[in-house]
């Protein structure tokens, strides 16, 4: 009755919080700039400097990786450990339940042959469609520089590649490799600690924190340093990603039973 | 060695980051080497805290730290002044103190995988940078994201705790996902109505253009107050805090207890008071709307610890009408009015996290919750004992003690500002805590002597043989010496030196407030309170 009591008053209290946003949020509505207007506060400030030096700065044509990886890359460092929290409190919290037992290979293969979603098509696409995943991760990750992808997505796209590989049914024994729960995790923790390396390194060589102009390669310039760096940023980013989605993939996997 | 001091202030997130990434690797090769690289990496974290406030205070002028080498408005920097340098020093002492503090829980919770291990301290030890980094930083995005990267810790801390864990932990993530977008959103508006994200930068915007009384300005300070506010559980936003601070993982407790919801009122005052315009009307308005929370709250949370008899609920409680105390400073808004709320916010971190050592030290010893088992649990108990005295002392303010000199100052401030009603609400809510806490002392010290039993298996260190002898007869002098030749302590060593440290700190911070106020914080403050 306490409890019911008070989590009614919570709500209440919620819904008045949200009620006063709503109200503020209209009036102060038609304060706010237009959309995509020439002589607003954000556009006037500090993004022409953005507009008319990152690629110079950089060698990034893509205005939108300098800033993520470069600019403001610290930003984005914290923004991976996140997803990386994220990863370790799932699996943290998960481990108080206990795993399911699994069928056996034989089993396995008899109920695929009689699901709906077992079937040698399933099996055959599998195989042409990891491949290009694959590709078209490795596309993504060396491509944001100049258009759209970055590390976020592609690890995201080979993670996909893992998915696919657990969820098709395998009717060849040979294809049964899974990963073992913690092997995500440490991966993951490893392309965060890349990523931060990569900050690090320029330390070493006169520079300050994540000062990618500095780190201790050859190149003809710094803006080529910083092309280099901002690739080693997406790939850190880019395990990372992969890393987590699998933990959390196996994680729930070990412990759902979906079969009936 | 000069190179290293110069990187000082980014070195003091770096440590503990660096531990916590390869913590599941080193865990997986030998169980104690994650959670060893986390102690260290806090250890170290905290000498670099002490060594940049030292450096802070010998050049009397800020440090700026332009992360990535960009100047300040194109990049992120991180600003190091008397303020935010001891805030920093308080959370990385807390966060070592915790994180040793775990190991013996640690120990005792181990199952043969890597897991609760390698988890538990990589959380715990993403929460200390967390904060460590919302402390430091100068950017009002880097902000946002180094609070989310706390609350995602903070929520998993919760929910490896005690049975009620998860769902106090789910209330928490449903509340606390509200508070990080009011900020993202004040934030948001911030960025609308001046085009910088830079702290320094946005104050000079701001009264250069005259903005402080634009709409899109009192809108998002409104979003800060409901955002902060949440996370720092003020008081009609408090909603998620007793259940969170009771059933959180007790080794991790005192970190989530004392020093979470602090450093959120720290980004309060930073944001307050050094980036919005203070003499304008409508701020006027909102000090006089924070008052009216403080004093609620304050009366609120001294009033409802008086009903519980868990330990903890009392705790958290009683952490509601602290938070009070620090708002009642901003809210009277003067010198002594801010002093009085940065020495709070410390002192009250010190403090708090010491009861939740105990509260702790009492769960691991005889997994005691309420306070009626505590009967006579000092004679086998005496330092546990004594860091609960010093703690409470403090906390209802006797004098030689810091919780005396914050709420001092406050007094001060508020009697020069003639408010008077903030004098009285202070003094009767001293006096409210005097009751709640001599209940707990009577408890203690004068009612009979309650059955306990030792919980769980001791440590290792401890030969099986002794710890028969304070179970059975807790009138027996301690056993002198174990066969190895050991002393025998009440607990393992990893947990008295945190009791000790905290109590140690409370009586330095008593007796050396005025060093603190006149060195550290005076050139900080003075500025903006003319």
């Amino acid at each position: 009755m306490e409890e019911r009591k008070s989590r009614r008053r919570l709500a209440a209290g919620l819904l008045l919080v949200i009620l006063l946003v709503g109200i503020g949020a209209v009036r102060v509505g038609k304060f706010l700039p237009t959309v995509g207007a020439l002589d607003t506060p954000a556009n006037t400030n500090i993004s022409q400097y953005y507009i008319s030096n990152a690629v110079a700065d950089t060698h990034a044509h893509n205005i939108v990786t300098a800033v993520l990886a470069d600019y403001r890359g610290f930003d984005t460092l914290f923004e991976t450990c996140v997803m990386l929290l994220s990863g370790v409190a799932v699996w943290t919290i998960l481990s108080a339940k206990e795993k399911v037992e699994k069928r056996t290979d034989k089993e396995m293969i008899a109920y695929y042959r009689t699901s709906i979603f077992g079937s040698m098509l399933m099996d055959g696409a599998f195989r042409i469609v990891v491949p290009i995943i694959l590709i078209y991760g490795m596309y993504v990750l060396f491509h944001g520089e100049i258009s759209l992808g970055g590390g976020f997505q592609a690890g995201a796209l080979l993670a996909c590649a893992y998915m696919l590989n657990r969820i098709v049914p395998k009717f060849d024994v040979r294809r049964k490799q899974k990963a073992r729960e913690e092997l995500g995790i440490i991966t993951a923790g490893l392309g965060a600690f890349f990523f931060a390396l990569t900050g690090v390194l320029p330390m070493f060589n006169g520079g300050r924190f994540m000062e990618l102009g500095k780190l201790p390669f050859p190149a003809a310039s710094e803006a080529e340093l910083h092309a280099d760096g901002i690739l080693m940023v997406e790939i850190g980013v880019m395990i990372c990603v992969a890393g987590v989605i699998i933990t959390i993939l196996e994680v729930v996997l070990e412990r759902t039973d979906f079969d009936d | 060695m000069s190179q290293l001091l110069f990187h000082l202030p980014i070195l003091v997130i770096l440590l503990p980051l660096a531990a916590t990434l390869l913590c599941p690797l080193l865990s997986h090769f030998r169980l104690d080497w994650g959670k060893r690289a986390v102690i260290w990496g806090l250890f170290g974290a905290a000498v670099c805290a002490a060594l940049q406030l030292c450096e802070v205070v010998n050049s009397g002028e800020a440090i700026h730290y332009y992360i990535g080498g960009w100047p300040p408005v194109y990049g992120i920097e991180f600003v190091i002044d008397g303020l935010s340098g001891l805030i920093v020093l308080l959370v990385a002492i807390g966060a070592f103190t915790t994180a040793l503090f775990s190991s013996p829980f640690e120990r005792r919770e181990r199952d043969g995988t890597t897991v609760r291990s390698a988890g538990y301290y990589s959380m715990l030890a993403f929460l200390s940078l967390g904060l460590l980094g919302m402390a430091s930083t100068g950017d009002a995005f880097n902000l946002y994201v180094f609070m989310e990267i706390t609350a995602i810790s903070g929520y998993g801390l919760i929910a490896v705790g005690e049975s009620k864990g998860p769902i106090a932990a789910f209330r928490y993530l449903l509340i606390g996902t509200i508070g990080a977008c009011m900020y993202l959103m004040g934030a948001g508006f911030l960025y609308a109505a001046t085009g910088t994200l830079n702290m320094t930068d946005l104050a000079e915007t701001i009264a250069q253009n005259d903005l402080a009384n634009s709409p899109l300005i009192i809108f998002s300070i409104a979003c800060m107050i409901i955002g902060f506010g949440i996370k720092m559980a003020l008081f009609p936003l408090h909603g998620w805090q007793p259940a969170a601070h009771s059933y959180a993982h007790p080794g991790a407790d005192p970190m989530i207890a004392g020093i979470m919801i602090k450093v959120p009122a720290y980004a309060m005052l930073r944001f307050f008071f050094f980036v919005f315009a203070r003499d304008s009307r409508v701020m006027e308005l909102f000090f006089d709307f924070i008052g009216v929370l403080a004093v609620l709250g304050v009366l609120f949370g001294s009033l409802k610890a008086l009903r519980y008899e868990t330990y903890n609920k009392i705790l958290a409680y009683s952490s509601i009408g602290q938070v009070g105390y620090i708002a009642m400073g901003f809210a009277i808004g003067n010198y002594y009015g801010l002093l009085g709320a940065v020495l709070h916010i410390v002192s009250h971190a010190f403090m708090k996290a010491g009861l939740f050592y105990t509260s702790g030290a009492l769960k691991y010893k005889y997994g005691i919750h309420e306070i009626t088992q505590l009967g006579q649990v000092y004679r086998s108990m005496p330092v546990t004992a004594l860091a609960m005295v010093v703690c409470a002392l403090s906390m209802i303010g006797l004098p030689p003690f810091a919780g005396f000199f914050s709420k001092w100052y406050l007094a001060l401030g508020a009697v020069q500002n003639g408010q008077y009603l903030f004098v009285a609400v202070l003094i009767a809510s001293s006096l409210l805590s005097a009751i709640y806490f001599f209940r707990i002392f009577e408890q203690m010290f004068m009612a009979a002597r309650s059955a306990k039993t030792e919980a769980g298996p001791d440590a290792p260190a401890a030969p099986a043989t002794e710890p028969a002898a304070p179970d059975t007869a807790p009138d027996a002098p301690a056993a002198p010496a174990a066969a190895a030749g050991r002393l025998h302590l009440e607990l393992p060593w990893q947990m008295l030196a945190p009791l000790l440290i905290v109590t140690a700190a409370i009586i330095l911070l008593g007796l050396g407030n005025a060093y603190i106020a006149g060195e550290i914080l005076a050139p900080a403050l003075s500025e903006v309170t003319l």
